[in-house]
């Protein structure tokens, strides 16, 4: 359908639309037209993605003097995928309204492992092994190397993608990463450097959060994108969790072994440059005292990540004197290993601010500050001087350069924590050394203030007000709408007790009794008998998942469950949560019907959709609230309670329920879905609790269903279901007729 | 004259194509269900082999003619005849032919001995006839139908089967068989232990041997390997035990010794390799849209400490690396399991032999991975998946309706019982009820409902669209109805008031009733009459059903009388039906005759 919101005709690929879509468009646009930021809270379900697609594009397209950019950044990568096939229909829809006019490009970005159509390089196993094959056969030097000696490999999709040089552009059209793939290998291109090369062009691209938020990412991908841009940020519900994370980096044992080796290959490296081309350290050295970090403009196949700090914290100066000599380099990274080893020996846990800890560096180890901030692209450097290809090696020696790039630049809004073994182990030694980020503002500062418009938006954003305090932005717009409904779609229930009466909870003294273990299973196995095709269960955490997975299974409590649906698990291996998803969905599609084990905050909740009859049922077992022992989580609070004034409680009970309300908003998609929502744990019936679910679940928390123990909910969910089943009976009874109708 | 015990005739004979030509001599074979003829000549090409269930009749000369022949038609048309060189010899034959067929007439499907009515015989393709055969041996009720109708003359075999061309058609469409899926059960690896010695027994049998080859295929592998070349089957199974009995004491490190001193139980320990190499081909045919895989690309935080406040603990309890392969969890277990039992029974094989399964599931393992690399149809159709998943279904036109259809055996179960209604209220409108357009296409009813349904809508504007509880309650209504004329039929043995009645009766009931049901349909698809040989059926049917007639009578009056009033019920429709029927029949005939005489040529 085709309508007016003001002056922009909007072009939406269904015939009808939900009243909320429409004011969620409202609310967009004028955000846009204030070009201000904004935040939006919208239940899922209500098709908010597509909303948000056609509203923007439509605006674009309105606006053809002055073109806007649409950047849209999901979580994962198979949101990506998502979001691109939806927009897939919207462009088809207005090409068939609007002719060539409505012609956009949009691509989606990943990484090489996901575009990489080169065999021998695409199968190496994890990322960076994909990046360093592929700079083995893409780097400048190497390509150099080759023009003389044709038996050094390279990579013929890269070779062709540089031949047609500016002819290499994708024509107009949505591209998903499969898509991308498949017209690399139709053309020969290589789809990874088209794709980053086409991002300046695209009018709207898709790529993870960490492209804008991780400024190690966002510094070389999406430097030079315009200021008229929109970005969104989908499913942001954990965006302040992001921010924090582009910004943290942790040190192990691990980390200083293999730094320690990456500095003797160097300084062999060195060794062997001296004997050979003294030259190339010569010009890097001359290059350095010229003020220059970096070569000007490196070829895109050598570009490695960017620095670490925020664009705006570097520090445009030239490189100290006593770090441009290669050697010296090396020697002070020594020292910095070596204290920070020294450091790790410690018996207590330790915890300090940067500046405190950038100040014992330089009296013991004799690095100041600004060395310190100049490591990172002080690295970079040299190991281009050195032509290393194989970076996946040198990931230690990076990850120290980072910690000490980072610590160098910021002094507050960090911590640094030392935890010699794990809290919950003490027996075994693990020391870690945490540089850990406080405050979300910092990552997405940049890109408030680089775009004319920031949307957040997600399903689960209550309470709506703490997140421009969180991540320090004022938004034009902020508002929150609830779901109009015709009937009730949802039925979420609290559950206290089991079924001998007894109060069920996750809380730590309860966690393991036997009892509550017991009475979590016979819900279970009582749903498993009444809900037909797909039931999700949520659980606190992997290890809680493991024990009382393991426990049903002694207790045999298991194979009840298993006559009457499949079950599948996730673990912490992707590829196996991966497939075993996959089955599930199999299991529900071919009317088997399957149970799926999954953990609170894990992957699988962050992003996968559990709709239609994929999940009929979400049970939540348990509060998931964060490890609160944690000592990063408790530096996190106590620099929230100091800068924010939000409370230690109220914050994660914020954060428990967000995550349970995002776990159980799993189940839901469109209104003509149907979804049951049980909260298995006594602390919801609190009043505090509950109220921090998002309001359009507690519009449907009746009373009655506050308190319930195993066999009233049994009974709900059964009562559910045949009411559900009878609007089903009336599509089954059409389906008859045309059967009856064929067979006279 | 024939010895009836005997199981074998075997007599010279010569084959002829045709009664004029030579023949081919030979030695003719009978057996109890085939007959075969091998030719003196091993390079003549005339052989036959042909079961009795294919023959129709046979036809031989007389005795003292100038040729003993016998002559077996088949039910294609074809004919065998054969030319032996005396009538005893024949006659021998003769009979056990006839014996023969008679036989496997009884097993199947049964010979019409004499075509009642002169109506073409249908060329029937070998095919045709097994469908039929087994649709006779899959369902008793209809067996005996056929028995009743077709053996007993009232109707021909072509008839009989004209109306249920949809049952044929629809076992045509050849489902595939159904098959018993695995069980979903984990074997459990919790061992028997006696209390008092050391020993542990694991039981297995076949069925969980096959599942266990199925979930492990590095088990299955180390089978074909091992057995019986390094070790004996028992060996390999003891071996085997041990190694799951080191896993269920969950002791990594002692699991990791003894591995370390026996190579082929390390086997067992170990990791399956296998399954990892497997899952890595699998993930590139995964939906992308749930494939997390690809994340791990996109993350450029090397965090492994934190997920959004996530404790990793599992990975903390670190033991030297070199036991990791020997750690064995649960949950990949229980994923795996699952997979195999939703891939179900995929080899075909008896369970008894080891080793035959082992293979066959290498096999199909094998098979199926090569084609999974090169499937674009797979590609297309996972593409077409997600379009139709991005869809949000309420705010678009309805499409075609996506459903599968329901595997309903034999629609006519359901609703003939509602026609069946519709015969005994109606009367003799029916006949005017037949000519009601039944042919609407799917399309058609369903775009007539669709219109309903958004009328309903517009209409509910106003108030709440329908009131669901009112539309239970019809749809209960509807529901209790079908179900009560389900055991009106008397199909629904669960309490209904045939099983209060004796037995003898109820069955008495139960054919009747399917026999008239039969001959009404019969009887008023041959309306209107319009040749001479629909009249001649008609009068056939009616004058069976007016055999039933009393019958039922009687039925009526011998129970007792407590049972008398509900038995009247049930019998009261069936006469209706009856009466109905022969009312027609009666004032079609006076109708015809009022018109023969103005028109002597008939019809």
């Amino acid at each position: 359908m085709k309508f007016q919101i003001e002056d922009v005709t909007v072009y939406f690929p269904y015939d009808n639309i939900y009243p909320e879509q429409y004011a969620y468009m409202v609310e967009l646009k004028r955000a846009l037209d204030a070009k201000g930021h904004c935040l939006l809270e919208m239940p899922t379900g209500t098709g908010k993605t597509i909303a948000l697609l056609s509203l923007i594009t439509s605006y674009a397209l309105s606006k053809p003097s002055n073109p806007i950019k649409f950047i849209y950044c999901t979580r994962t990568v198979h949101e990506m995928e998502k979001t691109l096939s939806e927009l897939k229909l919207l462009h088809n829809y207005q090409l068939q309204h609007l002719g060539p006019a409505a012609k956009i490009l949009a691509l989606g970005l990943s990484s090489r492992k996901n575009l990489c159509i080169n065999p021998t390089v695409v199968s190496a196993e994890n990322r960076d092994s994909v990046d360093a094959a592929c700079r083995k056969l893409t780097a400048s030097w190497v390509r150099e190397l080759a023009a003389e000696n044709p038996r050094i490999p390279t990579c013929s999709f890269f070779e062709n993608y540089e031949k047609s040089a500016s002819e290499a552009i994708l024509p107009p059209g949505v591209y998903t990463l499969q898509d991308l793939r498949a017209y690399g290998k139709l053309k020969g291109w290589c789809p990874y450097f088209l794709a980053r090369h086409m991002v300046q062009l695209a009018n709207v691209v898709v790529y993870s959060y960490q492209y804008l938020l991780d400024p190690k990412v966002a510094g070389i991908i999406s430097k030079e994108m315009q200021r008229e841009s929109v970005v969104v940020f989908d499913e942001a519900h954990n965006i302040d969790n992001v921010c924090i994370e582009a910004l943290s980096v942790s040190v192990r044992m691990q980390t200083l072994e293999g730094a320690t080796r990456n500095i003797n290959r160097m300084s062999q490296e060195i060794d062997r440059f001296k004997a050979t081309d003294a030259g190339r350290l010569r010009a890097e050295y001359n290059r350095l005292v010229e003020g220059l970090a970096l070569r000007g403009d490196l070829p895109a196949s050598d570009a490695w990540l960017a620095n670490p700090a925020l664009p705006n914290d570097i520090l445009k100066e030239a490189v100290p004197g006593n770090i441009r000599r290669a050697e010296h380099f090396l020697s002070v990274l020594r020292r910095l290993v070596q204290y920070i080893r020294g450091r790790l020996q410690t018996e207590n846990v330790e915890k300090e601010g940067p500046v405190a800890f950038v100040a014992s560096v330089n009296t013991q180890a004799g690095i100041d500050q600004k060395m310190l901030r100049f490591c990172y692209d002080r690295l970079h450097s040299l190991m281009l001087t050195l032509e290393i290809s194989d970076t996946d090696e040198f990931l230690h020696i990076q990850t120290i350069c980072d910690f000490a790039t980072l610590v160098g630049t910021y002094t507050r809004g960090f911590s640094i924590i030392i935890e010699p073994f794990d809290e919950r182990m003490p027996h075994i030694p693990d020391p870690v050394l945490q540089l850990c980020c406080h405050d979300a503002s910092l990552a997405i500062k940049p890109v408030f203030e680089r775009f004319q418009s920031v949307v957040i938006t997600s399903g689960t954003l209550s309470p709506i007000d703490l997140y421009p305090r969180l991540l320090n932005f004022n938004p034009v717009v902020s508002r929150s709408f609830t779901m109009s409904l015709t009937r009730d779609c949802i039925c979420p229930m609290v559950l206290t007790r089991g079924s001998d009466q007894l109060p069920v909870s996750t809380k730590y003294d309860l966690r393991s009794d036997p009892g509550v273990e017991k009475n979590y299973g016979k819900l279970l196995l009582e749903m498993v008998s009444v809900v037909p095709d797909g039931i999700v269960c949520f659980f606190v955490s992997y290890s809680y998942m493991d024990g009382i997975v393991n426990s049903w299974h002694e207790t045999g409590l298991l194979k009840e469950i298993m006559q009457h649906k499949l079950v599948f698990i996730e673990t912490q291996d992707v590829v196996e949560t991966t497939l075993a998803l996959d089955n599930y969905r199999k299991a529900c599609d071919c009317g088997r019907g399957a149970v799926f084990f999954s953990v609170a905050r894990g992957k699988v909740a962050e992003g996968i959709d559990f709709d239609r009859h994929y999940g009929r049922l979400v049970i939540m077992f348990g509060v998931p609230f964060q490890y609160t022992l944690s000592r990063i989580l408790l530096a996190r609070l106590e620099y929230l309670r100091d800068t924010f004034q939000i409370k230690e409680g109220d914050f994660l009970t914020f954060d428990a329920l967000r995550q349970a309300a995002q776990c159980v908003g799993r189940v839901i998609r469109s209104k003509a879905d149907y979804g049951m929502m049980i909260f298995a744990d006594k602390r919801y019936s609190r009043h505090d609790k509950r109220s921090k679910l998002p309001g359009w679940i507690l519009s449907h928390l009746r009373d009655a269903h506050l308190n319930l123990s195993t066999d009233m909910a049994a009974h709900i969910a059964r009562e559910g279901i045949k009411e559900e089943g009878s609007q089903m009976i009336i599509k089954v009874a059409v389906l008859d007729l045309s059967i009856a109708c064929d067979s006279t | 004259m024939a010895d009836k015990q005997q199981q074998v005739v075997v007599k010279r004979a010569r084959h002829k194509s045709s009664v004029k030509d030579p023949g081919t001599p030979g030695v003719l074979k009978l057996t109890k269900d085939r007959f075969t003829f091998m030719p003196n000549d091993p390079s003549s090409p005339v052989k036959h082999n042909v079961e009795f269930r294919t023959i129709k009749g046979h036809k031989f000369t007389k005795d003292g003619t100038k040729q003993a022949l016998l002559n077996l038609t088949q039910d294609q048309g074809g004919n065998y005849i054969f030319e032996f060189e005396n009538f005893p010899d024949r006659n021998v034959c003769k009979d056990f032919v006839a014996s023969a067929i008679a036989l496997s007439g009884e097993a199947g499907r049964t010979v019409p001995e004499k075509s009642a009515v002169p109506i073409q015989d249908e060329q029937l393709s070998a095919a045709e006839m097994e469908r039929r055969i087994k649709l006779l041996q899959e369902d008793s009720d209809l067996q005996k139908l056929h028995k009743q109708f077709v053996i007993g003359g009232i109707l021909s075999e072509a008839e009989f089967w004209a109306t249920r061309k949809k049952l044929l058609e629809q076992n045509y469409s050849r489902r595939p068989k159904q098959r018993v899926a695995l069980k979903n059960d984990m074997w459990s690896t919790k061992p028997l232990a006696d209390g008092q010695s050391n020993r542990v027994t694991f039981n297995l049998t076949p069925e969980i041997i096959l599942q266990i080859f199925a979930e492990k295929p590095a088990v299955r592998q180390a089978y074909l390997n091992f057995v019986p070349n390094k070790m004996t089957e028992k060996e390999f199974w003891t071996k085997y035990s041990r190694a799951e009995y080191l896993h269920s004491t969950k002791n990594v490190i002692a699991a990791a010794a003894e591995a370390a001193e026996d190579e082929e139980l390390a086997v067992f320990l170990k990791q399956d390799d296998m399954l990892v190499n497997e899952a890595r081909k699998k993930i590139r045919q995964v939906d992308p849209t749930l494939d997390m895989e690809a994340d791990e690309g996109d993350d450029y935080m090397h965090l492994p400490i934190q997920d959004h406040g996530l404790p990793r603990n599992d990975n903390k309890d670190v033991l030297d690396s070199q036991y990791e392969p020997y750690r064995r969890s649960f949950s990949q277990h229980l994923n795996q399991h699952a997979a195999v039992v939703l891939q179900g029974r995929v080899i075909d094989v008896e369970l008894g032999d080891t080793r035959s399964v082992a293979e066959a599931l290498a096999r199909t393992k094998h098979a199926e991975l090569a084609k999974d690399a090169s499937d674009v149809y797979l590609d297309k159709e996972r593409l077409e998946r997600i379009s139709r998943m991005t869809e949000i279904e309420d705010l678009q036109a309805p499409r075609d309706p996506a459903v599968a259809p329901l595997s309903i055996k034999d629609p006519r179960d359901y609703f003939d019982s509602q026609q069946a209604n519709a015969f005994s209220t109606l009367g003799d409108t029916v006949s005017g009820a037949k000519q009601l357009k039944c042919s609407v296409s799917t399309r058609e009813a369903y775009c007539s409902l669709k219109e309903c349904i958004s009328e309903i809508k517009f209409q509910g504007l106003t108030e709440p669209t329908i009131n669901s509880e009112v539309a239970f309650k019809v749809l209960n209504g509807l529901a209790q109805n079908i179900s009560s004329n389900k055991y009106h039929l008397g199909r629904n043995p669960n309490e209904s008031v045939l099983d209060s009645l004796p037995k003898i009766t109820r069955e008495e009931l139960l054919l009747h009733w399917s026999s008239i049901q039969e001959l009404l349909k019969h009887f008023w698809s041959s309306y209107p009459i319009t040749t001479k040989y629909l009249l001649t059926k008609a009068t056939k049917l009616k004058d069976a059903m007016s055999q039933i007639y009393p019958k039922l009578q009687e039925i009526k009056e011998s129970v007792q009388s407590d049972l008398r009033h509900q038995v009247s019920l049930l019998v009261q429709p069936m006469l209706q039906a009856l009466d109905a029927a022969f009312a027609h029949y009666d004032a079609d005939v006076q109708n015809r005759s009022a018109r023969s005489g103005e028109r002597p040529n008939g019809f």
